[in-house]
């Protein structure tokens, strides 16, 4: 799912015009709340950025056309992440101090959200991300800070049900030396061991090298039937080429982002076959689904299955909104970020869409916002917790043959 | 660790070396020549690598699309497209800055290093390419298994380290090349003319980078930090083999590479890197020039 140059650039203009909308859709009272999409549009989000600022832009549209949130409309500027901690800080920096948002929307890795969430709790700001790093639902001290994809844990527990179902006895893992990679692994082994398993073997290894082999090494000595990595693209790709290479068996288990159509761009089918790649799904029997695929589709030509980080975007958009209609008229920031809970989850009238949930806010009933990306129920942390599709590469193809659910409640 | 295990671990670590031992080299003649450390080398790597990539993918599917020809001819365009920026680099930038202090040419080398990656990432994006290679089984020799591509990547860097050797010995504008390196004063009294000869180095340095940027690119992934992130390595290399010393800084690469992925077993795959600065530092506290170098140019 390559995008082009010319999307890239389609993209922030899309923005431009957004926010040059003309003063007739001002009609609402009140000073619009301004938005900032802080997104991966180019590094090794580039796959999902673009798409996720779309989707940001697109509710921002459909909350103005349904006559605005708590009296005001919607503003949006976007920046590109770069996917790196430096490139984010520069951009957060001048949303807040030049844009003056009041949130920033749709982080990707977690190295960028780590780096972004000093900025944006200092400033007393609304904070919305994708990562999976389990320290950044301690570090959010503030409870400003709320994330729309599975944490880490949640990831190597999701790993664990894998493992166990399909009959391994003996796990080794691999992890990249940061704190997802590390968060990744960490979880599988903590939720492995509750079951009463032992990994065999583990390494965490450094970013950038042009093998590895001993590392491979290390762990084949001990004779796993599976591994499963906490890694990205680019070592992914040398790990499997070496291990292929080297003609051992085992199976592997490794993350969306990594064992995706790029891998098997890179290596081809025979190397890949069998790998098994976790991704969160997104909730693609729920109505806010369907609504929300028909206006991607619509907009960027192909499914929002094919970006689960676009539906998450889309939702952060559509809670700030239905947050701030339940707050009501010139609320402030922290009367807005205190009303999320309060319209994701149960109980409540189960709403899909925005329109439905100003019109239930109307009536004073308290809604239960059910996302496209998953139920959306926020725990103390502001965490929610996402179903995970189980995927098998066959013939070079994604095929997915699993969903598997992890409790709400679930801790490591 | 078995023994066949240690063996398996010094293998990864001399093809790891090897890779290294060509863009030390090429920093430590031009070290010994220009009298700066070219901190452009490693992405005038990646440059090389990213120029075999495109001409491979281009010739994929033709009759020129052939695993050896394919490689062969992208090669050859890395290698002349690295030799004509890196002579360039010298006419636009180094020469003149030749009668300044050595910390000016070693700046201007970091900045054109930044240029070389940015119009990299700007023009081709940072997606992660890959050379169209067919994967082949490792051999296995009663457990200790050599991944074909590895000996063809060893072999490659052997013989252009070879070639190079026997040049810089037995060619007549090597041994010149090493006469200016020795006593550049006493090279041009003696009649040598320098400037062809420096045209001739900058281009044998923008070669070797080339090279050691494809083989770099085969056994990796090709981004725009592929070269950048070998940098530090060779030159802890060059430092290690004596600064000026073309051998010196082959053997350092090796020796760096083997020590690194011999840790493994003992301090495990998160610090072998740092073992293998460890080997250079106490190396520098026993012999300050380095294994083999001369003490005036380590000054």
């Amino acid at each position: 799912m390559a995008v082009t140059r010319r999307e890239l650039i389609a993209t922030p203009l899309a923005a431009a015009l957004a926010s040059a909308l003309p003063a007739s859709v001002l009609a609402q009272a009140g000073e619009p709340l301004r938005v900032g999409a802080l997104n991966p549009i180019t590094g090794a989000g580039s796959p999902y950025g673009p798409g996720m600022q779309r989707a940001i832009l697109m509710a921002i549209e459909e909350v103005n056309a349904a006559g605005g949130a708590g009296g005001r409309r919607l503003e949006a500027f976007a920046e590109d992440t770069q996917t790196k901690p430096d490139a984010a800080v520069l951009a957060a920096k001048k949303l807040i101090d030049v844009n003056k948002v009041q949130a920033i929307l749709g982080t990707w890795s977690s190295g960028v959200t780590l780096a972004v969430m000093p900025l944006t709790d200092e400033a007393n700001l609304i904070q919305m991300n994708v990562s999976g790093a389990p320290a950044i639902s301690t570090q959010d001290k503030k409870d400003l800070v709320w994330r729309y994809q599975a944490t880490n844990d949640r990831f190597g527990a999701a790993f664990a049900e894998i493992a166990a179902k399909r009959g391994y006895k003996r796990p080794a893992t691999m992890a990249f030396n940061n704190a997802s990679g590390i968060g990744n692994t960490e979880g599988f082994r903590k939720a492995w061991e509750k079951r009463g398993g032992k990994v065999v073997a583990s390494v965490v290894y450094e970013p950038s090298r042009p093998s590895y082999r001993s590392e491979l090494q290390k762990i084949l000595a001990e004779k796993p039937d599976v591994i499963v990595t906490g890694s990205y693209l680019p070592d992914t790709t040398i790990i499997i080429r070496e291990w292929f290479q080297s003609g051992d068996k085992n199976a592997w288990i490794i993350p969306g982002w990594a064992a995706n159509p790029d891998l098997v761009k890179a290596l081809g089918a025979e190397a890949c076959e069998g790998l098994i790649s976790v991704d969160t799904v997104s909730a693609e029997n729920s109505a806010a689904f369907k609504h929300f695929d028909a206006m991607y589709t619509k907009a960027m030509g192909r499914p929002a299955s094919t970006n689960v980080y676009a539906p998450m975007a889309y939702d952060m958009l559509i809670t700030l909104a239905l947050a701030m209609e339940a707050a009501g008229p010139g609320a402030t920031v922290a009367q807005i970020n205190a009303r999320i809970r309060d319209i994701a989850n149960p109980p409540g009238t189960a709403v899909a869409t925005f329109a439905e949930g100003k019109a239930a806010l109307a009536k004073k009933q308290k809604i239960n916002y059910e996302g496209a990306s998953s139920k959306l129920d926020f725990d103390q942390y502001g965490d929610v917790s996402p179903d995970f599709g189980v995927y098998v590469i066959e013939k070079g193809q994604l095929v997915r043959r699993d969903v598997v659910p992890i409790p709400a409640d679930y801790r490591p | 660790m078995t023994l066949v295990g240690v063996a398996n671990l010094a293998v990864n670590g001399l093809v790891e070396g090897a890779v290294i031992a060509l863009p030390a080299l090429a920093l430590t003649l031009v070290m010994s020549i220009a009298r700066f450390p070219n901190a452009a080398t490693g992405d005038l790597m990646t440059l090389g690598a990213y120029v075999a990539v495109g001409v491979q993918a281009l010739l994929v599917g033709s009759a020129f699309g052939t695993p050896l020809l394919g490689m062969t001819l992208a090669t050859v365009a890395a290698v002349i497209v690295c030799a004509v920026v890196s002579v360039a680099a010298y006419e636009l930038i180094f020469r003149r800055l030749g009668r300044a202090a050595m910390v000016a040419s070693l700046l201007a080398s970091i900045g054109l290093a930044f240029l070389i990656r940015s119009l990299i990432t700007l023009v081709i994006g940072h997606e992660q390419h890959t050379f169209a290679l067919p994967l082949v089984r490792a051999w296995n020799f009663g457990g200790l298994r050599i991944l074909p591509s590895d000996l063809v990547i060893g072999a490659v860097a052997l013989v252009v380290l070879a070639a190079v050797f026997a040049w810089l010995r037995f060619g007549r504008s090597g041994r010149l090349l090493r006469a200016v390196a020795d006593n550049p004063d006493l090279a041009r009294l003696s009649g040598i003319r320098a400037q062809r000869l420096m045209w001739l180095l900058w281009a044998l340095a923008g070669v070797l980078s080339a090279i050691g940027g494809v083989l770099l690119g085969v056994k990796s992934v090709v981004m725009p930090e592929l070269g950048w992130e070998l940098l530090l390595p060779a030159f802890a290399a060059m430092i290690l083999g004596g600064i000026g010393s073309p051998a010196g800084a082959v053997i350092g690469a090796l020796l760096m590479g083997v020590g690194q992925e011999l840790s493994v077993p003992l301090v495990g795959p998160t610090y072998k890197i740092a073992v293998a600065f460890g080997v250079l530092f106490v190396v520098l506290l026993l012999r300050p020039a380095g294994l083999f170098g001369r003490p005036e140019l380590a000054r």
